[in-house]
């Protein structure tokens, strides 16, 4: 296994509420809280939850275009968590994203061209004598034909704008790319063109991936490993063989029963939830996860669970688990 | 889906400006104001050169004319030609709307800008300064500080005068016009301040600008080359309607007697001559209003229609 490229630290993200005349804290939206892993070079690592859960969140703290209410971001040896605007720069090439929605994810105003060249000439990363050159290799290793310096964003489709969108980012030369929900606004047919074309430009310029979705089925298909997000907080964290073959945490289960099944002759087991995510504005003492839990108990409630390693890099947020094979506690009646 | 392929296939490059003109060229309203105005700015350009009479000469023998062939618009109570009146009037409306919009626009930018993208306390000091501003009626405003300041002024330029002998402090025209311009100036600025800083409030967190600050752009290049220009649909469309009320608020004041004096002919001084006589002579009256009218909803046209252009989505 390569070494970390990044490692995070307890990493919060905490909303401040204010009103009144003077700008009180009212309250807090907890959209974060301890998060802790390593991203390790080359690989694949997902994050997968429910809307609100914090996923982006950590995209967006990572790469410090949401400051972090507290925790470390180490990359190259540097706190990025603790830079300012000017100090994240030179890491910014490094470090790139690509957005959900590929409508307002390019600015309008601007030709394709100008918006590749942008971060070229930004970091003088060509010359203006290469730039026509670059433009084009980069337009090819997205797919697209050279044709396109010349268009307008709302010339192109939806999957063509996403396309564009990962130019954009591997203009910077970066090492590492968070893609936030970069394929979810896409039709289907479309989704699997871009995952393929991640998937290429990941092995041809050794790329290392945040992907961020709530497709369960396409992180299974794309990733090394995966993190599973409950109200701000990794609930689990494993291989992606791992964590689909045997998920451990209640939620993690699930929310895989409730993937759907393509053989409708299979043996449906899902598992219901009761009861809505609570708010993150008041998230519930303990394990977050207690409220909805078939297996809470006291402790659940009053605790915190840490997140335990219970097999080979296979760790999980849950009292009752101990170890990759044996849960404790039996479901409560309710 | 088709549309769209095509549009790739063929070769011709189409912006969004270009879009919104041909959406405006179908706009049959908009594109009648902006013939109305582009005349206007021809003769306010050119009138010296267009008009068969000079606007200040007196002619004692043809006073008070009705409109004939040789006197379009007919002559007034100096005998004057009211049509060479009015289109000299058309350069000092638009001399004074184009200026004090353009002061209004360039603090109205700078400010609304800057308060929207960096926020914090420079952005509640300066809505508290536009609120306090809107409040007060514009029109005693701009009484109060012309009032407060014209003798001041005249004082201080009779002092330049006495010191340096440059007959150029000896101009009461840049008394009055810089008075007009100025307190215009001062109660047009808020609304451009207060609507580039809504523009640049909600265009700040758009996913594109926060892609912008990945790629690890400056902030001063992500205002100028992400934010400002995604905001000017909404700009030219206010300065559009900006200019006509700008227009109107000149002819106000020179009406009332607060903007521009006599003899420089404006339509608002010029209205306020016709009404002490307008029984007797109502083309004296007649003609500087209607050409304010005509003009006025000639702005009001274009501003709609660019509106319609710049914003599609805004049409149901």
């Amino acid at each position: 296994m390569n070494a970390p490229l990044i490692t995070i630290e307890n990493l919060k993200k905490r909303f401040d509420i204010r009103m009144g005349a003077f700008g009180e804290k009212a309250a807090s939206v907890h959209a974060l809280d301890d998060f802790t892993a390593d991203i390790i070079e080359g690989e694949t690592f997902s994050l997968v939850g429910e809307s609100g859960c914090g996923k982006s969140t950590t995209g967006f703290c990572i790469l410090n275009l949401q400051r972090p209410s507290g925790g470390r971001v180490i990359y190259k040896g540097t706190d990025l968590a603790t830079l300012d605007e000017d100090g994240m720069r030179p890491f910014r090439r490094d470090l790139q994203i690509v957005f959900q929605d590929p409508y307002s994810t390019l600015n309008p105003r601007m030709t394709i061209g100008e918006a590749l060249s942008e971060p070229i000439l930004f970091h003088g990363l060509a010359t203006k004598a290469e730039l026509p050159a670059r433009l084009t290799r980069l337009l090819a290793d997205v797919g697209l034909s050279q044709r396109f310096a010349s268009r307008y964003p709302h010339e192109l489709s939806g999957g063509q704008r996403q396309r564009v969108a990962i130019a954009r980012a591997l203009a910077c030369e970066p090492r590492f790319i968070v893609c936030d929900e970069a394929i979810s606004a896409l039709d289907v047919s479309v989704q699997a063109q871009i995952l393929n074309l991640l998937l290429d430009l990941q092995e041809k310029y050794k790329l290392t991936y945040l992907f961020i979705a709530h497709d369960l089925a396409v992180v299974r298909h794309i990733s090394d490993r995966v993190g599973v997000m409950y109200l701000g907080r990794l609930a689990e964290l494993a291989p992606a063989q791992a964590l689909f073959a045997t998920p451990l945490h209640p939620y993690t289960r699930a929310l895989l029963s409730a993937v759907p099944e393509a053989n409708p002759h299979a043996a449906q087991t899902r598992q219901r939830l009761q009861g809505e995510v609570p708010s993150p504005l008041n998230p519930p003492s303990g394990c977050r996860f207690h409220t909805r839990c078939p297996l809470a108990r006291d402790t659940c409630r009053a605790t915190v669970p840490p997140l335990r390693e219970v097999a080979p890099g296979h760790r999980v947020a849950c009292h009752a688990v101990t170890s990759a094979t044996t849960t404790n506690w039996e479901p409560v009646s309710a | 889906m088709s549309s769209v392929t095509t549009q790739i296939e063929d070769e011709r490059p189409s912006s969004l400006w270009r879009d919104a003109w041909k959406r405006l060229r179908r706009n049959k309203l908009a594109l009648t104001g902006l013939g109305v105005i582009a005349v206007l700015v021809i003769f306010a350009a050119f009138g010296p050169w267009l008009t068969p009479y000079d606007f200040l000469s007196q002619n004692l023998d043809a006073r008070n004319l009705a409109p004939s062939l040789s006197h379009p618009f007919g002559t007034d109570d100096l005998g004057r030609d009211v049509a060479s009146r009015v289109i000299y009037g058309a350069r000092t409306a638009f001399l004074v709307a184009v200026l004090v919009t353009a002061i209004a626009l360039a603090i109205g930018v700078l400010l609304g800008a800057i308060a929207g993208f960096y926020g914090g306390t420079f952005d509640k000091v300066l809505m508290w300064v536009t609120d306090m501003t809107m409040s007060v009626p514009q029109l005693l405003l701009v009484v109060v500080i012309n009032a407060s300041l014209k003798q001041p002024i005249t004082l201080w330029m009779e002092a330049r005068y006495l010191a340096t002998m440059n007959p150029i402090w000896r101009n009461g025209a840049i008394i009055d016009f810089a008075l007009v311009f100025g307190s215009m100036a001062i109660i047009s600025w808020p609304p451009y301040a207060r609507l580039v800083r809504a523009q640049v409030l909600s265009i700040r967190n758009r996913p594109y600008v926060t892609a912008a600050r990945a790629l690890g752009l400056t902030n001063r290049l992500i205002l100028m080359r992400y934010v400002l220009p995604n905001a000017m649909g909404a700009l030219i469309v206010a300065v559009s309607a900006g200019l006509g009320t700008a227009m109107v608020l000149e002819s106000a004041f020179s009406f009332l007697g607060v903007g521009v004096n006599p003899p420089t002919p404006s339509w608002g001084n010029m209205i306020s001559d016709g009404l002490r006589v307008w029984t007797n002579y109502p083309h004296l009256l007649v003609a500087p209003a209607a050409v304010l009218a005509v003009v006025t909803v000639a702005f009001n046209f274009l501003g709609d229609g660019l509106n319609d252009a710049l914003n599609p989505k805004g049409q149901k």
